[in-house]
């Protein structure tokens, strides 16, 4: 899957660093790792409706503004897509719960994740618990 | 406020904290060179906070710590005795002067005399001072008028007021409001019937009552009783008498403090002397042989902008993640350099743990410096209400950060106030309740999970629920004639401009309400509950949480993770050749208690039998209350760790925080959690079965 992170999400992209596993972790999140000073978490994409597939090895981990590390297998590189580009996405994607919208550029799909919505649903996850 | 004065309020906060030391210091036993040195250093020390304050434009805060430094420059030059009694008022002082440098700071307006709620007792300190050599005894300091006007008697009105109160007649104060068409006529009429009740001293100008027309004057007279009939008023006229000095307490202080000094017998009126500070007396004579302690040193003191150590802080945190990529490579490659990279990465981690808990220290301190900061203030509160107080602390060895002490001083003395001012019942009603004498407050700190929990009980009264559930009807926060709870009805109190006081009292009403307490607390992520019963007592339960902290820790290994258990919960530790498993019972303290597994209580996979448990109680509680054994596949050992909170996102039942470490993460366990979640693990296998 490729995906688009805005550039005012993001806090910075890191190294792919090795995630401590939480103890009875809640869904959507698989451990934290250790970010300026203090413990990071890291959400778990195959926990994510829509992302079943399992993520094949990382190498990076793009750290989002509400602090929330994603890992990602590599970076593709940056991009400004034209307003034309943008579409909805598809009632029937299960990943609509967590994104944004979704850019078709040269001949790539990339769906735009959308933080506020991801953290919302990662928090539901918590709650039902 | 301008940022450059940060680096004064750094140092007056210091200076502070010294202070209180040092006066704490002097009630213990000392040579009496050490006492000299320690009282030389309080009268800097006030010295320095007088000029800061001025240099600051707190001509208010400048002149009262001008007060208390000539007080200690009195102690020092050996002209007032320095009683247990004097140091706790000069403590109340202290501390009256540190909450009013905490309101400054905020941008409050400063009061017209800090000092005001102990005038009394600071006039009677500076009243009692020994003449300087060539200068007579003068105690006009113990007339309770402001110091301005106390300075503006002249010689002749300073001697005859001293006479007076040394031949033992009280002195009053009438203050009345004159027209300003009559008032000279009325004046000379008022002070003729004042003289021929008593001695009319002075006759002072004052200040007339807001919006009453007119010229105001205080007639200081020496009478054994101001009778008011004799006195040709016109309606309206008088607006207050007020006793200024009374003489049967300046005598026995007096004569108290004298035969301290003087070594003689004293007399009749000075049956109940102060307490003298033990060696000051005594340090003269002290044999020769007696172990002395070593003289107090001076420390330097740094002193750093917070960005400053943040900033270090950032920048260790970067070079923790270049050693996690270095040792992360070193792994990777194996053991081809063979095992020196991989101990000298190890040696790192040590090193930066203990540089980054020595920056923590350094943000942190001691419950006890709160608990040091109350001690005075409840002496003076019990010594002013006339109710005994026998305060206990527990809890003061553990931390916090320094940001949350200031903010958290002045609600901690309102609820104090608030107890021995509303809570506690007067000694004699206390003996006819059957309760002891003295009014019981205990204050007491503990680790409770993430958070830091402050518990204020005392054995009095209790809320008034029916008062205030009249009171939340009146304000229309409650509705009449239906059933509120108890809980619901001690959260009411927390409202903002909640009281059931229809005048606040001098106490604990100083425009400081519950409800100030509850937002402070909840301003620091907090949450205050207050609970009472009838006639038993209150409590009032704060928790704070805590970003970061040092905890003593059992570490234990279970399912290939690393966990700690904070020793204040642990109760023994055991391990044996015998396999135990969740559901057995183990016979360990002299009782039967039930084992479970780690795994089993955070959700991880059950082990195939255990050999050690650790024996979990409730920190702080009775030997009978809740415990638990739990099975751990490892004991690693003990050791501090630095701990760090989780991210909401990131919390697990069971975990208070993590700690890093060179294998990974640590996490720490909560005890509290931990003991919830067995019991339910328990409970679900004999659901099973």
């Amino acid at each position: 899957m490729n995906l688009l992170l805005s550039t005012l999400d993001l806090r910075e992209v890191v190294v792919s660093a090795p995630v401590a596993p939480l103890p009875g972790r809640s869904r959507g999140i698989q451990g934290v790792v250790f970010y300026q000073g203090e413990f990071l978490p890291v959400l778990a994409w195959e926990d994510l409706p829509g992302c079943e597939g399992t993520l094949g090895a990382t190498t990076a981990m793009a750290v989002l503004r509400p602090r929330l590390g994603l890992p990602v297998e590599r970076v593709i590189g940056t991009i400004t897509p034209p307003p034309e580009a943008w579409g909805d996405v598809d009632e029937k994607d299960d990943a609509g719960a967590w994104l944004g919208g979704v850019c078709r550029v040269a001949g790539l799909e990339l769906r735009l994740v959308d933080p506020d919505r991801l953290i919302a649903l990662l928090h539901r996850y918590r709650e039902d618990r | 406020m301008d940022q450059s004065f940060d680096d004064v309020w750094a140092e007056c906060e210091d200076l502070f904290a010294q202070a209180r030391q040092t006066l704490a210091s002097l009630k213990e036993p000392q040579p009496a060179h050490l006492v000299q040195a320690s009282v030389n250093a309080l009268f800097r020390t006030t010295h320095t906070l007088k000029g800061m304050a001025g240099m600051l434009g707190f001509l208010s805060f400048s002149r009262a710590a001008h007060r208390l430094e000539d007080i200690f420059d009195l102690i020092r030059k050996g002209r007032l005795d320095a009683t247990n009694a004097l140091v706790d008022t000069l403590e109340a002082g202290v501390l009256t002067l540190e909450s009013g440098m905490e309101e400054l700071r905020r941008g409050r307006p400063e009061p017209e005399d800090y000092l005001h709620s102990l005038r009394r007792e600071l006039g009677e300190l500076e009243a009692l001072a020994l003449p300087a050599e060539g200068e007579s005894q003068d105690l006009t300091a113990m007339l309770d008028l402001p110091q301005e006007v106390i300075k503006a008697l002249s010689e002749y009105e300073r001697t005859r007021v001293t006479a007076l109160l040394l031949s033992g007649m009280p002195i009053h104060g009438a203050m009345v409001c004159l027209d300003f068409a009559t008032f000279d006529e009325r004046l000379r009429l008022l002070s003729q019937a004042l003289g021929a009740q008593g001695e009319l001293i002075s006759t002072l100008p004052w200040e007339a009552p807001e919006g009453r027309e007119g010229i105001a004057f205080l007639l200081m007279t020496a009478c054994p009783v101001l009778a008011l009939d004799g006195l040709p008023l016109l309606e309206a006229e008088l607006f207050g008498t007020a006793l200024l000095a009374d003489p049967t307490r300046i005598l026995a202080a007096l004569n108290s403090s004298r035969s301290n000094q003087s070594g003689e017998a004293a007399g009749p009126e000075a049956s109940v002397p102060p307490p003298t500070l033990p060696l000051l007396e005594s340090s003269p004579s002290a044999p020769s042989g007696t172990p002395q302690p070593p003289p107090a040193q001076e420390v330097e003191i740094l002193r750093l902008p917070a960005h400053r150590l943040e900033a270090l802080e950032a920048q260790l945190m970067a070079v923790g993640q270049l050693r996690d990529t270095a040792s992360l490579l070193l792994h990777r490659t194996g053991k081809a350099g063979g095992d020196r990279p991989l101990a000298l990465m190890a040696q790192m981690e040590d090193g930066l743990l203990e540089v980054q808990k020595a920056l923590l220290q350094m943000r942190m301190v001691k419950v006890e410096s709160l608990f040091s900061r109350i001690e005075p203030i409840v002496k003076s509160l019990s010594r002013d209400t006339g109710k005994p107080v026998k305060l206990t602390f527990t809890g003061g060895d553990l931390e916090l950060e320094r940001s949350l002490l200031a903010r958290l001083t002045e609600p901690f003395l309102h609820l104090v106030r608030n107890a021995v001012d509303h809570g506690l019942e007067p000694p004699e009603e206390r003996i006819a309740l059957g309760k002891n004498e003295s009014g019981a407050m205990r204050i007491s700190a503990s680790q409770r999970g993430r958070n830091l929990r402050f518990d204020i009980r005392d054995d009095g009264r209790g809320f008034n629920l029916e008062r205030i559930e009249a009171r939340g009807i009146d304000l229309g926060l409650l509705k009449a004639g239906q059933p509120h709870s108890p809980e619901r009805l001690h959260r009411l109190t927390l409202e903002p401009g909640f009281s059931t006081k229809d005048r606040a009292s001098q106490l604990s009403g100083r425009g400081v309400g519950m409800d100030v307490v509850r937002s402070e607390i909840e301003a620091l992520g907090g949450e205050i509950h207050l609970s009472s019963e009838a006639r038993r007592g209150s409590l009032v339960r704060m928790s704070i949480p805590l970003s970061r902290a040092v905890v003593s820790c059992l570490k234990v290994r279970c399912a290939g993770l690393d966990f700690g258990i904070p020793l204040g919960s642990v109760m023994r530790v055991q391990a044996g050749p015998e396999l135990r498993f969740g559901g057995d019972q183990v016979k360990v303290l002299g009782m039967s208690l039930p084992l479970e597994s780690l795994q089993a209580c955070l959700g991880l996979p059950e082990p195939q039998g255990q050999q050690a448990f650790v024996v979990l109680g409730q920190q702080g509680a009775a030997a009978r209350s809740v415990a638990v054994a739990l099975g751990v596949d490892e004991i690693l050992g003990r050791g501090d760790l630095l701990l760090r909170s989780l991210p909401e996102l990131a919390h697990a039942a069971g975990v208070m925080g993590g700690s890093a470490q060179e294998e990974g993460v640590l996490w720490v366990l909560d005890p509290e959690a931990m003991l919830g979640l067995a019991m339910d693990s328990l409970m679900r296998r004999v659901a099973r079965v």
